[in-house]
C-alpha cells in the first residue's frame, strides 16, 4: 500500500534534481562555451510479492535519475574584437596546463600574463606545440590563423594545440569551464580557430523555461497524488477502525 | 533546494554584467576609455555518480554519470584594448596615440601612471600636464614666447620663437607598453597603474616597431560601440529575468511540498 507514496517520492526527488540542473543551465546562459545538460531518467522496476488471487508478482516502477547528459552542440560565435578571444569552429578543445595536470576547455577567452604568456583568466598557460606560448611587445599585433598558428611582426611564434577525444561525454567537468579526463588526446581535425570571437553558451532559454514549467507541474501533480493517497489511507482507517455496533 | 541558490548566482552574475555595460555607456564620450566586458565561468561540480565508473564486472561503463553544477561566477571584467576613433580638435596640446602604447604620467606623489587620454594642457610654469595638472613625463617645458608648438609622429616636441626661423626641439615624448595590458589597474581619471600582472613597463620612441605614432590635434575617442552595448544590455536583462523565474518555480515547488505536509 505504501508503494504509491514511495513511487511518488522517487519522482519528486528526481524532479528536484532536474530543477537543479535547469537552474545551473540558466545561471550559465552567459558563460562562454557552456554546454547545456539534461537529466536522463530510468525506470527502476521492483517486483512485489504475489498476493492472494494474483497469478504472478506485481511489478511497480520507480523513477531514478540515471545520468546528466551534456549536449555537445556548438554555441553561437559572438564577436568581441579582443585579440586573445578565440572560438573553436568545430569539435575540439584547447589544452590548458593546471596544477592538476593538463585540462581542456572550449572557452577561448585568454589573456597575457606578466611574462607575456597566453593564459586563461585563472593564469593557467595555454599549450602550443612546444608548451606555453610567449609573446613580446615587439611582436606587434598578434594574428592567430584558423589552424592555430600564432604570428606577429617577426613571423611565426607558435601553434595553438587543439585536441579531441574518442568519447567527449566522458570528460569530467572541473568548473571554471575546464574538463579533465584520463583519455589520450588526439589532434582535432577540421576545426578552425576564429580570432576575436567567443563561443557562447548553447543554453536555449525557451527550452529551459518550458522544461522548468513541465517539471514544476509534474511535481505538483505527484504531490496531489500523495495527498489523495494519504486521505484514502486516513478514510480507510476511520471507516475500518470504527467501532462495530 | 539547490535550484534557488544556483539561480541566485545567475542573477548576481547578470547584475555585474549590467553594471559593466552601464559603465561602458556612461563612458561613451570619455577620451581614451576602453570598453570593458564581464566574463563568466561555471562553478564547481558535485560528483554524484562519476562518468566512466564500471556498471558491471564485464567492463560496461556509466556513459555520462551525474555531475551537479553549483551555478556561475564572474571570473573577470576585462578591458578590450581596441583602438578608438581619432577625432580632430585642432588643439596643439591634444595628442592621440595611433596604435599601441601609453603616455607616461607622473602623479604629484611621484607615482608613475599611464594613460591613453592625450588631452594635455600647460601648467602656469609652461610645463606639459594632464587636465588634472599631473606632469607628462619627462616634463617638457614650452617657452612662454613660443609661437607654434609641433609634436611630430615620433613624439619630438618642437617650438618656434619669434626672430628664430628654425624650430627648436624642447623635448621628446616616449610611449610605454606592458606585456599584459589587460593587467593594468584603472584608478579613474583615465589613468592606469602598473601591477604584478601587467608586467614591467617598456618604453620606446613613438613609431618604433610595436608602438603607435602620435597625432597632434587629435583625441582618441572611447572604443565603446553603443549598439553592441544596448544589445548586451537587453540580453543581460532577459537572462536576469529567466534566473528570477527559476527562483519563483523553485519556490512554488517548495510551497507544494509544505502543503503536502499540511494535508
Amino acid at each position: 500500500m505504501d508503494n504509491t507514496l514511495l513511487i511518488s517520492l522517487s519522482h519528486q526527488l528526481a524532479a528536484i534534481r532536474s530543477m537543479d540542473v535547469i537552474a545551473n543551465n540558466l545561471a550559465n546562459v552567459s558563460t562562454p562555451a557552456f554546454k547545456r545538460e539534461n537529466v536522463k531518467f530510468e525506470e527502476l522496476v521492483a517486483q512485489l510479492r504475489a498476493q492472494e488471487g494474483d497469478t504472478s508478482p506485481q511489478p511497480v516502477s520507480f523513477v531514478q535519475d540515471k545520468g546528466v547528459v551534456r549536449n555537445l552542440d556548438e554555441g553561437r560565435l559572438e564577436r568581441t574584437n579582443n585579440a586573445f578571444d578565440l572560438a573553436l569552429n568545430g569539435p575540439g578543445y584547447f589544452v590548458v596546463q593546471t596544477p592538476k595536470g593538463n585540462q581542456y576547455t572550449r572557452n577561448g577567452h585568454f589573456t597575457l600574463d606578466p611574462s607575456g604568456q597566453i593564459v586563461t583568466e585563472n593564469g593557467e598557460t595555454v599549450q602550443g606545440d612546444g608548451g606555453a606560448i610567449a609573446i613580446t611587445p615587439n611582436d606587434g599585433d598578434i594574428h592567430i590563423a584558423a589552424d592555430g598558428t600564432v604570428s606577429g611582426k617577426n613571423g611565426q611564434i607558435a601553434k595553438i594545440q587543439v585536441v579531441n577525444f574518442a568519447n567527449e561525454r566522458m570528460l569530467l567537468k572541473e568548473g571554471s569551464s575546464l574538463y579533465s579526463t584520463t583519455q589520450t588526446p588526439s589532434p582535432a581535425t577540421g576545426t578552425a580557430i576564429s580570432q576575436g570571437m567567443l563561443e557562447s553558451s548553447n543554453v536555449e532559454p525557451v527550452v529551459e523555461i518550458s522544461h522548468m514549467m513541465e517539471i514544476m507541474r509534474a511535481y505538483q501533480a505527484t504531490a496531489s497524488l500523495t495527498q489523495q493517497q494519504e486521505s484514502l489511507l486516513s478514510q480507510a482507517i476511520e471507516k475500518l477502525g470504527a467501532p462495530v455496533n | 533546494m539547490r535550484a534557488m541558490s544556483i539561480a541566485a548566482t545567475g542573477m548576481l552574475a547578470q547584475q555585474t554584467n549590467v553594471e559593466v555595460i552601464a559603465n561602458n555607456l556612461a563612458n561613451m564620450n570619455t577620451t581614451g576609455y576602453k570598453q570593458q566586458r564581464a566574463e563568466f565561468e561555471d562553478l564547481l561540480y558535485q560528483n554524484v555518480e562519476m562518468p566512466g565508473t564500471a556498471t558491471s564486472d564485464s567492463g560496461t561503463l556509466l556513459p555520462s554519470g551525474i555531475q551537479l553544477g553549483a551555478g556561475v561566477r564572474t571570473s573577470a571584467v576585462y578591458r578590450i584594448g581596441g583602438q578608438g576613433d581619432l577625432s580632430s580638435t585642432k588643439n596643439p596640446y591634444d595628442l592621440a596615440i595611433n596604435g599601441p602604447g601609453y603616455f607616461h604620467i607622473v602623479e604629484p606623489d611621484g607615482t608613475d601612471a599611464y594613460t591613453r587620454a592625450g588631452n594635455f594642457a600647460l601648467s602656469p610654469q609652461g610645463q606639459l600636464v594632464t587636465d588634472q595638472g599631473f606632469t607628462v613625463a619627462p616634463g617638457i617645458i614650452i617657452p612662454t614666447n613660443a609661437t607654434t608648438v609641433t609634436v611630430n609622429s615620433q613624439g619630438q616636441v618642437q617650438v618656434t620663437t619669434p626672430g628664430n626661423p628654425t624650430p627648436n626641439t624642447v623635448g621628446q615624448l616616449e610611449l610605454t607598453r606592458f606585456p599584459n595590458e589587460g593587467g593594468l589597474q584603472a584608478i579613474g581619471n583615465n589613468l592606469y597603474l602598473e601591477t604584478a600582472s601587467s608586467g614591467a613597463p617598456q618604453s620606446a620612441l613613438p613609431g618604433t616597431i610595436g608602438y603607435g605614432m602620435i597625432q597632434q590635434g587629435f583625441l582618441e575617442t572611447s572604443n565603446v560601440d553603443p549598439v553592441n552595448e544596448i544589445t548586451s544590455l537587453i540580453t543581460a536583462q532577459r537572462a536576469y529575468e529567466m534566473n528570477s523565474k527559476v527562483v519563483t518555480a523553485a519556490d512554488q515547488m517548495m510551497s507544494t511540498t509544505s502543503q503536502m505536509a499540511g494535508a
